[in-house]
Formats: structure tokens, sequence, C-alpha cells
């Protein structure tokens, strides 16, 4: 692809957000020792980075990643979420040991032996892009572990969607965007309903108006729900709530009239 | 994919529902696999998914079944190898979940 592509790193509104999510998932989840946000886009020629940490989160990936294997490096490779009940002693890694990872980062000792289980849940946010948001627990990972960690992991891949989605020279990186979810996916499911195109046509629509009004893609997408509904859009629990501005709601009621009035309705 | 792809067999005096799945589970039939989860999970606290006639499940039919597994004692039937068997031993699903091997 040419160009430019979307760098995470390059974003620190982005890293600072990521960041607010981990939190938010430690707050969600039990006996956390560490979270992390891992991202490979299969563009760069190096290896998977971590972007978004907390407590022993990035040592840990850095861990799995440097050899010794481990749920992370598995939901990269399987594009599966992954779950380990008690992770030292799980024979799917057997190099994955604490004495193994203590002696890669020896100053985190403490934490290392309070280790149980971990997880991690893989999404697609871009093309050829990964992202891997995973948890390390002072107690055995469940089902609950995993179903938790996928909202978060929707959150994240939306957080980058929309921020590579605002970034003009990677737009076009974008638009291959497979799971562009929430909001977004649903604004345009309704411009589909509505002009009775394709998505790829109801994206350029919404990224048309985006631009045109000049109101940040997500805050159209979801004044445009809400246009639509006649009711507050649907978000998940866990999401920092998108809460359009006035010239978002505008924008979303001028794009509505627009597009429906420009397709012959059925009246019946 | 037709119909019959996602069997429910509600639960019985004494057995628990049965969500019989067979082919493909992807994103194209995912909505009909959770809701056959859910229809199963609706009136039990325990529920029996058969793999053994599924032949490819990707990441979205996996997160169905840990979003199942987080909700009810889930028991799995698989086939002794195979990609559902890789695929569950890998996430760890198998793990979580009761697992019957069948032949």
């Amino acid at each position: 692809m040419p160009g430019p592509h979307f760098q995470p790193l390059a974003h620190p509104h982005l890293l600072a957000m990521l960041t607010r999510i981990l939190e938010r998932a430690e707050a969600d989840l039990r006996g956390t020792l560490g979270t992390s946000v891992t991202v490979h886009d299969g563009r760069d020629a190096d290896g998977p980075t971590v972007i978004a940490s907390l407590g022993v989160g990035a040592d840990m990936v850095g861990a799995q990643l440097s050899g010794l294997g481990g749920p992370v490096a598995d939901a990269l490779t399987h594009q599966i979420p992954v779950v380990a009940l008690d992770l030292w002693t799980d024979e799917r890694w057997p190099e994955l040991t604490l004495d193994a990872v203590t002696g890669r980062a020896p100053a985190r000792r403490g934490d290392w032996e309070r280790v149980h289980g971990a997880a991690a849940v893989p999404g697609l946010w871009d093309d050829d892009a990964t992202v891997v948001v995973s948890v390390t627990l002072a107690e055995p990972a469940s089902a609950a572990t995993v179903a938790t960690l996928v909202n978060y992991e929707q959150l994240v891949a939306a957080a980058l969607v929309t921020t590579a989605a605002e970034t003009a020279a990677a737009f076009e990186d974008v638009l291959t965007v497979l799971q562009s979810r929430g909001a977004i996916e649903q604004a345009k499911g309704a411009l589909m309903g509505l002009l009775g195109c394709d998505a790829e046509q109801a994206w350029t629509v919404l990224r048309r108006a985006s631009q045109e009004f000049n109101v940040k893609l997500r805050e159209l997408a979801v004044a445009l729900l809400e246009h639509v509904a006649g009711a507050p859009a649907e978000q998940p629990d866990v999401a920092e709530h998108i809460a359009p501005d006035e010239p978002a709601r505008k924008a979303a009621a001028l794009l509505w009239s627009a597009m429906s009035t420009a397709v012959p309705q059925d009246d019946s | 994919m037709t119909k019959g792809q996602f069997r429910v067999t509600p639960a019985g005096a004494e057995a628990t529902p049965v969500v019989v799945a067979t082919g493909e589970i992807d994103l194209a039939n995912l909505d009909e696999f959770e809701g056959a989860l859910a229809r199963a999970a609706s009136d039990s606290s325990s529920i029996t998914v058969d793999l053994s006639e599924v032949t490819y499940c990707d990441s979205a039919a996996v997160r169905a079944l840990f979003a199942a597994a987080a909700t009810a004692k889930l028991a799995l039937v698989i086939p002794a190898t195979g990609p559902i068997t890789t695929v569950l031993r890998i996430s760890g699903l198998d793990r979580i979940a009761t697992v019957t091997v069948v032949d």
C-alpha cells in the first residue's frame, strides 16, 4: 500500500486513551497484576510492539515475544482468544516459567511470584494489523476474564480505527478496515439501509460528511444513530461515552435529510 | 448454509440443553450460532455444545464459546483430532469447559 501508514505510537492522544481504557479494564477485572495493548502491523518489518501497558504488562509481553511463548504470542499468531489458568505450569508454553521470566525482569520478582492466570484477546483493526489486549492475574483466569477482555478489545480497536480514520494520510488504509465497530459500523448500517448502497459507499458518505461539516467521525456516527433512533445511541457500558456536540448533531440531521430526499422513497 | 446448521435440544428432565453444530462457523453465521447458544442457556445453568461435526470455526466463534462459558457451565463434544480440537487447545477453552472426545 503506497504512502506512510498509520503509526499508533505517533499519536500521544491515542496512547493516553489506551492507557485510560486499560485502567478501566483493571477496575473491571479481579486480581490484576498487569494489562497491555500490543499491535502488530503486517506491513512493518518490526515485530509486535507494546503500545500501552500497566503493571507487569509490558515485561510480560516482552518475555513472551522474546521466544518464551505465551498467550499473547499465540493470540497474535492464531488470531483467537487464549486463556491460561496457571501460566507458569501450562504445558502449552514449557519455556515460559517463573525462573525464565524473573531472569529477564528481576525487578518484578515479587509480582512474578504472584502470577496465576492470564488471557489475551486479539482483533483486527486495519487491513493487515492485529491488536492484542492482554491481562496477567494473581488468580486463575476464567471464561469471564476473556469475556471482559473482549469488551475492552473492541474499545481498543475502536480507538485505533477512529484515530487512524482522523489521520488524513492514513485514510486510504482504513477504508479496508474489516472490523471497525460500534457506532461507526451501526451508522454505516443505517446509511446502507437508507441508500440501498454497500458498506464502502456508506463509509465514503460518512467520511465525506465528517470532513465537510468538520466534525469528528465518531461523533457524527453517534449523532446520526441518535437522530435516526430519536434516542441516545447504544454504547457499550465500558465505553467512555461519546457525546456528540451541537455541530455533530446538526451535521447528522443535515446528512440524514439530504440522504433521505436524495433517494426515491417508497411512499406506500 | 442451511437452517439446520445449529440444532438446539431443550433441557429435558435430567439432561442439559444441547446445541449441535455442523459445518463451518464464521462471521457469516455467527448470529445464528450465538442465538442457538443463548436459546440453550435460557432455561439452564449448564449447556452442552456438540462440535464433533464442525469443520472450521473462526475467532468470533471461539469468542462466542467463551461468552457462553462465562454465563453457563459449558460442556463440549469434540473430535479426537482436527482443526476444532486444535483451536480449542490453543485457546485454552478445553481447560475451561468439560470436554468429551468422540471418534
